[in-house]
């Protein structure tokens, strides 16, 4: 199934394209030189859909447009912010150790025009949560999300909402780093397909101390088995050879900010 | 008939004088406006409406001055006994309008100090509304329910001001009374869960759930949740009815204030006796109308 839903579609062959992923059910059609584009997430429209019509509680939406196309292009994406990826157990990484990890992030689902990529609607294939990533006087806005961070992945079933982020992280300090959330600046990221599963590039994360920024490079290096011609989407913002910033949570630990 | 000369009632150098100035404020002004505009649509461009704001108003009150100089120097007006005389002019004046002078200075003060920007939501003594403008004399606020209102700067520098949107995120807290009878660990985990899936509530800061009081007819709790500033209304709005429709689907009661009658031990109803039927009493109570 998985392999039938990314690429361009024709919507006039057929009445209505239905794609189901993670959360996120879409109904797609062309009707009256128009595209409609209806959705809705598991929580919001429970038990069986029909595939050919949404659920009454569910509404159309139309997008009109020069020459009537109705070819579209439907592409994963890196959520449009960063995440912050909590670990759900905690990883400890000893002092001066270099460790691989994967994080299993959930995607975004892009429908641009097939002739222009003229974007329609991009959605998660599944709701995340918001948080903050800095004080309460400053900092920026990122989703939430929840990782296993897993050191291999070859046992696990690939799901087509998940994509595949394999992280290095080097701890360069004299003390043992606690891997338990970080940022994830993902809009620095590609997709790749092989295999029915989604891949991104490396990222790689040296960790120098808590009074020191730790390094964040996207080294677009890709996962084994893995060339440039799998690429299905671009990062959304280009990669510069080096990026610092800051990236182990160490806020929020002040309890008199924010209790009082 | 005689011919209507103006030469005949001024001179010739006071009528061109007069076309000079004409001439100088017809092309002055206009470059003065279009330079304001300007520097108000680049300076919002690239910085903020607040800083667009204040490069229209410096390039404005400028031209305005220079403007005034060049024409008293056309008329002829010496400026040297005029700055000479400002002295005692300015005495005299500065009692006269010791409100408007008040105003002004408080109004550089809050240029310098920015407790608040154009474009920042404020409280002034209860009265909330978004910053329009901040005048030489006065500050100008649109309150949600869209009335203007005009609050003297000095009476914004006296007293307390909040700005509601100053800072990137902001608490909302709801107050949560729960009956006695509740597992507050139950009712602590549904609210965690309530804010996990509200779409306004932002999983760090972590909601805090605080044991307030032990009521006089509720256990009242006081549930801490973040949320952007520019989504705390829709948080405030969304959540409570979230935590109702939670608490009506697990079966937590949220009591309304009651008192409870004892008589003697709590363990026995209060007793009571019917001491007559109710027709025997309507007919009493006829009778004794009657």
């Amino acid at each position: 199934m998985e392999n039938d839903i990314w690429g361009t579609v024709s919507l006039q062959d057929r009445d209505v394209h239905f794609i189901d992923i993670g959360d996120l059910r879409l109904w797609l059609k062309y009707k009256d030189s128009e595209i409609r584009i209806a959705y809705c997430y598991r929580d919001e429209a429970r038990g069986e859909v029909d595939e050919q019509e949404p659920p009454k509680e569910v509404r159309w939406v139309r997008w009109a447009h020069k020459n009537g196309h109705d070819r579209v292009r439907i592409l994963p994406a890196f959520a449009d912010l960063p995440l912050i990826v909590q670990s759900e157990y905690s990883l400890k990484v000893s002092p001066h150790t270099t460790i691989q990890v994967f994080s299993r992030i959930p995607i975004w689902i892009t429908i641009a025009l097939a002739h222009d990529d003229y974007l329609l609607l991009e959605l998660p294939a599944i709701k995340m949560s918001k948080t903050w990533f800095g004080t309460p006087i400053e900092g920026e806005l990122c989703y939430h999300t929840m990782t296993k961070a897993r050191r291999d992945l070859s046992k696990l079933k690939p799901e087509p909402y998940l994509v595949s982020c394999p992280i290095t992280i080097s701890n360069k300090s004299p003390g043992a780093l606690d891997f338990e959330s970080f940022c994830f600046r993902v809009e620095r990221l590609g997709i790749y397909k092989h295999d029915g599963t989604l891949w991104a590039d490396e990222t790689q994360i040296t960790y120098h101390g808590e009074e020191h920024h730790s390094d964040v490079i996207m080294t677009g290096k890709l996962p084994e088995g893995i060339d440039k011609q799998m690429q299905l989407t671009k990062p959304r913002k280009q990669i510069h050879a080096s990026l610092t910033t800051r990236t182990f949570k160490r806020l929020f630990e002040d309890a008199d900010i924010l209790g009082s | 008939m005689e011919i209507f000369n103006i030469y005949n009632y001024v001179s010739e150098e006071v009528v061109f004088q007069f076309i000079r100035v004409v001439l100088i404020i017809a092309v002055t002004l206009p470059i003065v406006f279009i330079l304001r505009n300007w520097a108000r649509s680049f300076f919002t461009k690239k910085y903020s409406t607040h800083y667009g704001m204040l490069a229209g108003k410096v390039v404005f009150y400028s031209g305005m001055i220079i403007l005034i100089i060049t024409i008293l120097g056309q008329m002829g007006i010496s400026l040297a006994p005029l700055l000479a005389g400002a002295g005692i002019v300015g005495v005299a004046l500065g009692f006269a309008s010791q409100t408007s002078v008040s105003n002004i200075i408080s109004g550089l003060f809050l240029i310098a100090e920015q407790p608040f920007k154009v474009d920042d939501i404020i409280n002034v003594n209860g009265t909330i509304g978004i910053v329009m403008s901040i005048d030489v004399l006065s500050v100008k606020l649109r309150t949600f329910d869209n009335m203007f209102v005009r609050i003297p700067n000095e009476m914004i520098i006296k007293t307390e001001v909040i700005n509601l949107t100053r800072f990137p995120i902001r608490r909302f807290n709801a107050k949560v009374s729960v009956a006695y009878r509740e597992d507050i660990g139950k009712v602590r985990e549904i609210l965690m869960e309530v804010a996990q899936k509200n779409k306004y509530s932002l999983s760090e800061p972590e909601p805090q759930i605080i044991f307030e009081a032990f009521g006089t007819s509720s256990i009242d709790l006081d549930f801490r949740i973040w949320a952007q500033v520019n989504e705390w209304i829709h948080l405030k709005n969304t959540i409570q009815e979230e935590i109702k429709k939670r608490f009506d689907e697990e079966d937590i009661e949220i009591p309304f204030p009651h008192v409870s009658l004892y008589a003697g031990s709590e363990s026995k109803p209060l007793p009571i006796e019917m001491v007559a039927k109710a027709e025997n009493l309507r007919n009493e109570a006829d009778e004794a109308d009657n």
